[in-house]
């Protein structure tokens, strides 16, 4: 079993938002975990269709305790930059912050394909 | 008066572009354009989407700025982003939490103070690098500025150069000693003297970066001054027909050059140029003229070449000697110096500066520096005209604000791209490894002792970091979902350019910083003395011991 969740950049303001079953939210925390790919699919299709409200929606990979992201790049975007760690969604801190800090294992190629792209 | 001064036209057609881009997102926001077809436009702007936000990518036109334009950037990074801003190998700046909703505001911000975005994305003419020591060296033979303030009014929107195979970048130096990289640029201009003093260019074409770099070659020892758009309009005539449209991975005119070869890329050029009506392209001397004068004269009061209040207090002061030694440059008018204000202390991320310190910056350029402010590719940031005399005040001001670095050109002034915390292309982070170095060497007088070492780290092969131009250049890559790093040697940006060469295996993240050391103890031990900088060093003795060095410690890790 492989739990997904579903992400995208608000468009209005770029803030990385995930779908949590009912609404679009800042906290991964907060996002559904899909145990079944039928039903993440058929999320990710809707989100699509919301092209004045999201930029880019996919699925991502999470861990199997469905604590963080498995890519290390997707545990980047759940958190903020690690230079500034008073920024982005890591500064309100809390347990489920420290878990997704605290994840081990990083394996970016699961969290999404196609990474290495070409500068604009 | 230190910038270009623009006129009714420039400030219309800013004002034009700003009232342009807000239709275009208010369009977007209401679903009549979609993503696909919007992206191109934001881009046109400046406007990428990152890993957190928006980011917006404002061009510094030839990396000089006012007092003015530092305000104005400073307010917008404290009203719309996050309080800082990261000036960049391009000489521009980037806001990266910026919402789509404030950018028609802050483009209408940037064009109140002659600042855009315009042509910092897409495959067109982008921002041009230009020497930070301009109008204030000895060593060059005409300013650059101009040159370069010509070259932009000539290719913005310039229609049939706005999409070319990929993007175009171009450098212009007016000085031996080069500050620009010109010779990993698409186009490298060296404004030299020929034959009876003229003035012309040295014309190096096809350096690049990136994936597959290559140092420019010179299709032309001397080109007189006058001829140099028409020249540039057959260059880049003959990459708009030739240049690769097929692979995005050969686009670049450095693919073209490196393919054809430079001779025959030249023959191209020199045909295109005689066909062309170069009277109708090239700038009317009066023309030339008139931009050297919007530049306004930097007014130089007739001192003595020594400052005695400067040496007294050097004397006193043994930070202000260290600075003194490191961060100041030699001014072509007796009694003045280049300050080079140092954006890399100790555990900030290399390029950032806060609105704070922005601010600062700007008050001292208004104060002590005659208004003018550069940024250059290694981001730090240059106040070219200062007394002496004043230089114990400058300091004690950079001091206040956490500006007083006293680094430059050593082991902790690195270059890092912003990486995988925040750009969406990146595979691995820059900032950290910086930031481990940095605390490695910060015992300023061990790196005062090292020498001249510049590193420079990027993020993913796209090479904003300038990896490849490293004395030690690092590249961040993905191996296996973890973050590993690439060590090359080598490399230099300078006049003496050459390209970094592969040590060997990459390295996990926390091994990069002891490696670097075991690079350093390996040189210190090789050197000649401590005039070999550690560049000297490798190309005389070649990779063997420096390779050993690294490896022999990665294996015992």
């Amino acid at each position: 079993m492989t739990l997904q969740a579903l992400t995208a950049n608000r468009l209005l303001d770029g803030e990385v938002v995930f779908w949590s079953g009912a609404h679009w939210v800042e906290q991964f925390s907060d996002a559904e975990l899909f145990d079944d790919p039928d039903p993440a699919d058929a999320a990710l299709a809707t989100a699509k269709a919301l092209s004045t409200l999201l930029i880019d929606p996919y699925l991502i990979t999470v861990t199997d305790d469905g604590a963080a992201p498995v890519s290390f790049r997707e545990r980047i975007r759940a958190l903020g930059p690690t230079d500034h760690g008073e920024l982005g969604k890591q500064a309100e801190g809390g347990a489920a912050i420290a878990a997704i800090k605290g994840a081990h294992g990083a394996a970016r190629s699961t969290g999404r394909l196609s990474l290495i792209r070409r500068k604009p | 008066m230190s910038v270009y001064a623009y006129d009714t036209i420039d400030r219309e057609m800013l004002a034009d572009r700003a009232a342009e881009f807000r239709g275009q997102v208010a369009r977007r926001l209401s679903g009549a354009l979609s993503e696909d077809q919007f992206k191109p436009l934001r881009l046109m702007n400046g406007l990428y989407l990152q890993l957190h936000a928006y980011m917006l990518r404002v061009a510094i036109p030839y990396g000089a700025l006012d007092g003015r334009q530092l305000r104005a950037l400073a307010a917008i990074s404290r009203d719309y982003d996050k309080g800082y801003g990261h000036f960049t190998t391009r000489t521009n700046i980037q806001f990266h939490w910026i919402k789509l909703k404030d950018a028609p505001d802050i483009l209408d911000r940037l064009a109140a103070v002659d600042l855009h975005a315009i042509q910092t994305s897409g495959n067109c003419i982008r921002n041009i690098t230009a020497d930070p020591y301009a109008g204030a060296t000895a060593e060059e033979v005409d300013d650059p500025r101009p040159w370069s303030e010509a070259l932009r009014q000539w290719s913005t929107f310039h229609p049939e150069f706005t999409y070319l195979p990929r993007k175009f970048k171009i450098a212009v130096t007016g000085s031996s000693k080069d500050r620009t990289v010109a010779r990993a640029h698409d186009i490298g201009l060296k404004l030299i003297r020929g034959a009876e003093g003229r003035l012309g260019f040295e014309v190096m074409v096809g350096g690049g970066m990136g994936r597959t770099p290559y140092l420019g070659a010179t299709i032309r020892e001397f080109l007189p001054a006058k001829s140099l758009l028409s020249y540039l309009t057959a260059i880049l005539r003959v990459y708009n027909r030739l240049g690769r449209r097929d692979n995005i991975y050969k686009a670049r005119i450095k693919i073209l050059v490196a393919s054809m070869g430079a001779e025959a890329f030249a023959r191209q050029v020199e045909a295109e140029w005689a066909l062309l009506d170069q009277a109708s392209i090239d700038l009317p001397d009066l023309e030339l003229e008139r931009i050297r004068a919007a530049f306004g004269a930097a007014r130089f009061e007739a001192l003595p070449a020594r400052s005695q209040a400067f040496d007294a207090a050097r004397a006193a002061d043994p930070a202000l000697a260290r600075f003194a030694r490191n961060n100041l440059s030699a001014h072509k008018q007796p009694g003045y110096t280049v300050v080079n204000i140092s954006l890399k202390a100790p555990g900030a991320t290399p390029g950032d500066a806060t609105a704070e310190q922005m601010e600062a910056i700007a008050a001292l350029a208004e104060r002590y520096g005659q208004d003018d402010i550069r940024v250059t590719h290694a981001q730090n940031l240059v106040l070219p005209h200062v007394r002496l005399d004043d230089v114990p005040a400058v300091f004690a001001q950079l001091q206040h604000y956490g500006l007083g670095t006293p680094n430059l050109d050593l082991v902790t002034d690195i270059i890092a791209c912003p990486g995988l915390d925040y750009c969406a292309l990146a595979n691995a982070r820059a900032i950290p490894i910086a930031n481990d170095i940095a605390r490695r060497f910060a015992e300023p007088d061990r790196a005062d002792a090292i020498g001249e070492l510049k590193i420079k780290i990027s993020g993913c092969i796209n090479a904003c970091g300038h990896h490849h131009v490293g004395h030690i250049g690092i590249l961040g890559v993905d191996k296996k979902g973890e973050e590993f790093y690439q060590l090359s040697l080598g490399g230099s940006g300078a006049e003496d350019a050459s390209l970094a060469a592969i040590l060997g295996p990459a390295l996990p993240a926390d091994q990069v910083a002891p490696a670097v050391q075991a690079l350093v103890d390996a040189y210190l031990g090789l050197r000649t003395g401590q005039a070999e900088r550690f560049l000297d060093t490798y190309r005389r003795l070649g990779p063997a011991p420096f390779k050993e060095a690294v490896y022999a410690d990665a294996d015992q890790a």
